[in-house]
């Protein structure tokens, strides 16, 4: 045949729509998987591990092909979409059919349907209307629905049990494709970042994963945040405080902890850091010492003047983490905490004259009190100086989670369906048997679980002897010969 | 089948010989048993212990595993009997060992590799029990009882010590998730163990058994020395400190190791001895002449003896490599504990030839107590449509897991890929059986590939990818 342009779409079709196109890109994902898992990845990694692990030349060549970011390459979605588009043409293909066998099941009961059937026995009656009748209660008791089937003039029933098994496969397949839908809807319309909070804190601006910052149409507050530990100093339990506020209001609040996140409109707030914060004090327990001796515990808190008698305010005014000292001046050395240094400021409430006290607990040494009335006292322990805690929030937004989840259900039922319910139907109809005797025959077929199967045939054949049996409906010289089950398949 | 003539031969061959290795089982676990109970009496430490438990359950399983195999040299019926009566008294004492440890901690035992590793035993202990009593396969244990003991062994020698559950660890999802993810394993395994005996009913050649077997324990062997072998033929050890029973780091990621002088020279040796019989094998197989396997089945033999020489001085000479601390004073030996996954291979590679040996020597028995090639190969894929479904759900209860935690349902973990991997893996499977008719020979092989995939995501992604899934 000649190549024509209007070939195309059909040869597409029918490259994608079989099954060993669809196994060969099922290999190349996984084979794509693996070396994912094998180089470093970018985003995870960062540059100066994957200088130090790959040569110049190696690192330049593993990006061209975008190896260090598999997950997100252009060619990875691609093969995830082609082996998308081969569920769905190898699932049309073949559903069709499965949907008339589906919606309209083979009742009938013709002798080359009959011969082709694995399961099948033959018990003899006398009466055809009665045998049926009597089957069709042994099948009721037994939990089996009956459908009476007229074809040929040779009335017949037809039982069948858990035909829904026969869609499962599809279910499996549409729920695969619903986790994708929801993948891509996330991919491309979600988001996630970063936020770090101090306590007290409002903030509504988010530094994204993918670089850059987002606004958000409301902002967050945290009101505490700290990290509960086990006896042995391990981490127990993370947690913050905190509310989303919006227009100054605040609408909704939440205690947070690891594993359960703040849900507002669409956007989830993790619990995934606690850290203390190096340059902010939260909190410093001193003691001041008055002019007659005097000494009464003093707890400051950044900028919050306290009294210290009718004359004078003290406030905590400035912290530097790594000081040192040079002709009375402090001077801050670094951002490390080495040398803490707290600046302080007297104020007299009739002169409104300020005088700054340093305290330096590390030298233990207080400068410039010695002009004062007040005396302090540096902290007695580094249990008084609290730093200022920091929670750090995972921010993410993924409107097709739901489509993923509704998927993963899907598929947990429709694995079930597929591996446990067998799909199982009996035909019975009362026909003459080979030497031209009313019998009763039954034949059976299952879809998987043939063995399994079998014994539930045998179980319905019996049922129906001994209905028949009961109610005298077998031939007088048939019960004398013990009916065999005579499984007529073998022969 | 043409070897149904031969295979009818249900008889016990000899008694005496049967009665021989019941008495040696029995003494010996009586014996370990009193040796356990006078060490316990001489540290009046309390006998309920979970180590306790354990050591009664590795005994049991143990002994079990040795009547299972001797079961499959003779063809004993009733060293079946008490193979399955040894392995039910190892799963009550391991499941001792779980309740005891899940009491003291207050929640299951899912939360460290050796945690795992506890739930996996019994599991694998309470599968080849169902296995024997429902499907009637009763070899089945000379297989996965050599496993659980490789994995007690390990567990051994794995931090053990109860911590307490870092925050992202405390959720419910962890229950499922790992329940999960432990069943379906032990079903996988499963899976390729009844995959192996249909190759073995299924006429696959006693050759190829002993190319793919030398071909394991080269693999091993080479591996060790490929990424352990030093300058002057020392073999690097990690370095270990006792008192925080871990492995020492120097940096992220990067282990501490130490030489032991002249035991790389041994594993250079035992790594070309297990090569030898594979080459006799090509040798046998590109010349067409049968006598080259007969030497190889020697080679066999002086490999299993060079492997048995190779552990004892593994053992005995871990110790001996001396490192000094980064920050204390002195010289701190090496330890066994820091080499749990060289030991690990070492004792597989040599289970795996003595399976092989098993085979070449009782083939004709095996297949006579084995049931049919058409029922392995049917009971493999009902394991298989158990173990998937299983896998989806662990799956799933990861991802959701994930998103309450991590913030995200799906970041592309090396943990994660590889659990999709096989996920994909089995799917394949179950496709080409499905809708190609894959019977017999090819299946068996997927189910076999479908395991090593299991394994290396299970324990490979643990140790040698880097990945948020740190705990397990």
């Amino acid at each position: 045949m000649a190549f024509s342009l209007s070939s195309i779409p059909k040869r597409i079709h029918k490259t994608f729509a079989n099954l060993r196109t669809g196994i060969v890109l099922l290999i190349l994902v996984v084979i794509a998987s693996a070396m994912g898992t094998f180089v470093l990845q970018r985003p995870a990694t960062d540059a100066e591990k994957l200088a130090q692990a790959y040569s110049p030349n190696t690192l330049r060549w593993l990006d061209r092909v975008m190896l260090t970011d598999v997950f997100h390459s252009w060619w990875f979605l691609t093969l995830l979409g082609l082996v998308s588009l081969s569920i769905v043409l190898v699932s049309l293909d073949r559903f069709p059919n499965a949907w008339r066998f589906y919606a309209r099941p083979y009742r009938k009961t013709d002798w080359h349907f009959r011969a082709a059937l694995p399961h099948k026995v033959e018990l003899p009656i006398k009466n055809a209307e009665d045998g049926l009748n009597a089957a069709e209660r042994a099948l009721k008791k037994l939990g089996w629905p009956v459908d009476r089937v007229a074809y040929k003039n040779e009335p017949s029933l037809y039982s069948e049990r858990h035909r829904v098994s026969v869609m499962a496969v599809y279910i499996v397949h549409a729920s695969l494709l619903l986790i994708f839908a929801g993948g891509i809807i996330d991919g491309a319309f979600g988001y996630s970042g970063f936020l770090a909070l101090h306590k007290g804190q409002t903030d509504n601006v988010i530094e994204l994963r993918s670089g850059g910052k987002k606004q958000l149409p409301f902002a967050v507050k945290c009101y505490a945040a700290g990290q509960d530990n086990y006896a042995d100093g391990s981490p127990k339990k993370w947690w913050s405080k905190l509310a989303v506020v919006q227009d100054g209001k605040e609408i909704e609040s939440k205690e947070i902890v690891v594993n359960d996140p703040l849900v507002y409109r669409g956007l989830r707030f993790y619990q995934s850091s606690y850290w203390l914060d190096n340059h902010t004090v939260d909190s410093l327990q001193i003691a001041w010492v008055a002019k007659d001796g005097k000494e009464t515990p003093l707890q400051l808190h950044m900028n919050q003047p306290v009294a210290l008698d009718s004359d004078a305010t003290v406030s905590l005014m400035d912290y530097i983490p790594d000081a040192f000292v040079r002709d009375g001046q402090v001077f801050k050395k670094s951002d490390d905490i080495e040398n803490l240094a707290f600046g302080l400021e007297v104020k007299n409430r009739a002169t409104a004259e300020v005088s700054k006290v340093w305290l330096l607990p590390a030298q233990g040494i207080v400068l410039g009190e010695e002009n004062l009335n007040y005396q302090f006292k540096n902290p007695a322990s580094a249990q008084d100086i609290a730093l200022a805690a920091v929670t750090g929030l995972e921010v993410s937004h993924e409107p097709g989670q739901w489509l993923v989840w509704t998927g993963v259900l899907l598929m947990c039922a429709g694995l079930g369906v597929a591996f446990y319910m067998v799909h199982m139907r009996l035909w019975i109809v009362a026909i003459p048997d080979a030497k031209g005797k009313l019998v009763l025959w039954i034949g059976g077929q299952a879809n998987k679980n043939r063995d399994r199967f079998e014994q539930k045939f045998n179980d319905v054949v019996e049922g129906i002897r001994i209905e028949l049996e009961s109610a005298s409906l077998t031939p007088q010289s048939a019960r004398r010969e013990q009916p065999e089950l005579t499984l007529a398949g073998v022969k | 089948m043409a070897t149904r003539a031969r295979v009818v031969r249900m008889e016990p061959p000899a008694a005496t010989g049967g009665n021989a290795l019941l008495v040696l089982v029995g003494l010996s676990v009586v014996f370990l048993l009193i040796v356990a109970l006078l060490g316990v009496a001489k540290s009046g430490g309390s006998l309920i212990s979970e180590s306790n438990f354990l050591y009664v359950a590795l005994i049991f399983y143990a002994g079990a595993g040795a009547l299972y195999m001797g079961f499959g040299v003779t063809g004993t019926p009733r060293y079946v009997r008490y193979a399955s009566v040894a392995t039910a008294i190892g799963l009550v004492a391991n499941t001792l060992a779980v309740a005891h440890r899940w009491y003291l901690s207050g929640r299951p035992p899912f939360a460290s590799v050796y945690e795992m590793l506890l739930s996996f035993v019994w599991a694998v202990a309470a599968m080849t029990l169902i296995a024997e009593k429902k499907f009637g396969v009763k070899i089945i244990g000379s297989i996965t009882m050599p496993l659980a003991v490789v994995c007690v062994i390990l567990m051994q020698l794995l931090p053990s010590e109860v911590r307490p559950l870092v925050p992202a660890l405390q959720s419910t999802w962890l229950h499922v998730h790992v329940t999960l993810a432990m069943l379906s394993y032990a079903a996988c395994a499963l899976s390729c163990a009844l995959a192996m005996m249909f190759l073995i009913q299924d006429g696959f050649q006693t050759e190829t058994f002993l190319a793919w077997t030398s071909a394991m324990v080269s693999a091993i062997y080479v591996a060790i020395v490929a990424t352990r072998f030093e300058k002057w033929g020392g073999l690097s050890v990690t370095g270990w400190n006792a008192q925080t029973k871990s492995d020492i780091f120097l940096g992220q990621g990067m282990r501490l190791f130490v030489t032991v002088p002249d035991l790389g020279w041994l594993f250079v040796i035992a790594a070309s001895a297990a090569i030898v019989p594979l080459l006799l094998y090509f040798a046998g197989r590109v010349r067409n002449d049968g006598s080259f396997y007969g030497t190889a089945n020697k080679a066999v033999f002086i490999s299993i003896l060079l492997q048995l020489v190779v552990v004892a001085a593994f053992v005995l000479r871990v110790r001996d490599a001396a490192y000094p601390s980064p920050d204390q004073d002195g010289l701190f030996p090496t330890s066994l504990a820091a080499s749990p996954f060289l030991l690990g291979g070492m004792v597989t590679g040599i289970f795996a030839s003595l399976l092989y040996l098993m085979l070449l020597w009782r083939r004709a028995d095996l297949q006579g107590l084995l049931p049919s090639a058409d029922t392995l190969d049917r009971v493999t894929y009902k394991t298989i449509c158990i173990a998937f479904p299983l896998l989806t759900g662990m799956i799933a209860a990861g991802a959701y897991w994930a998103n309450r935690t991590w913030g995200s349902y799906w970041s592309w973990d090396p943990k994660e890929t590889w659990a999709a991997i096989t996920w994909l893996v089995y799917a394949g499977y179950l496709h080409m059986r499905i809708t190609r008719g894959w019977r017999g020979r090819r299946a068996a092989y997927f189910a076999i590939l479908g395991f090593g995939v299991v394994i290396f995501t299970f324990l490979g992604v643990t140790y040698l990818l880097p990945g948020l899934h740190a705990y397990a």
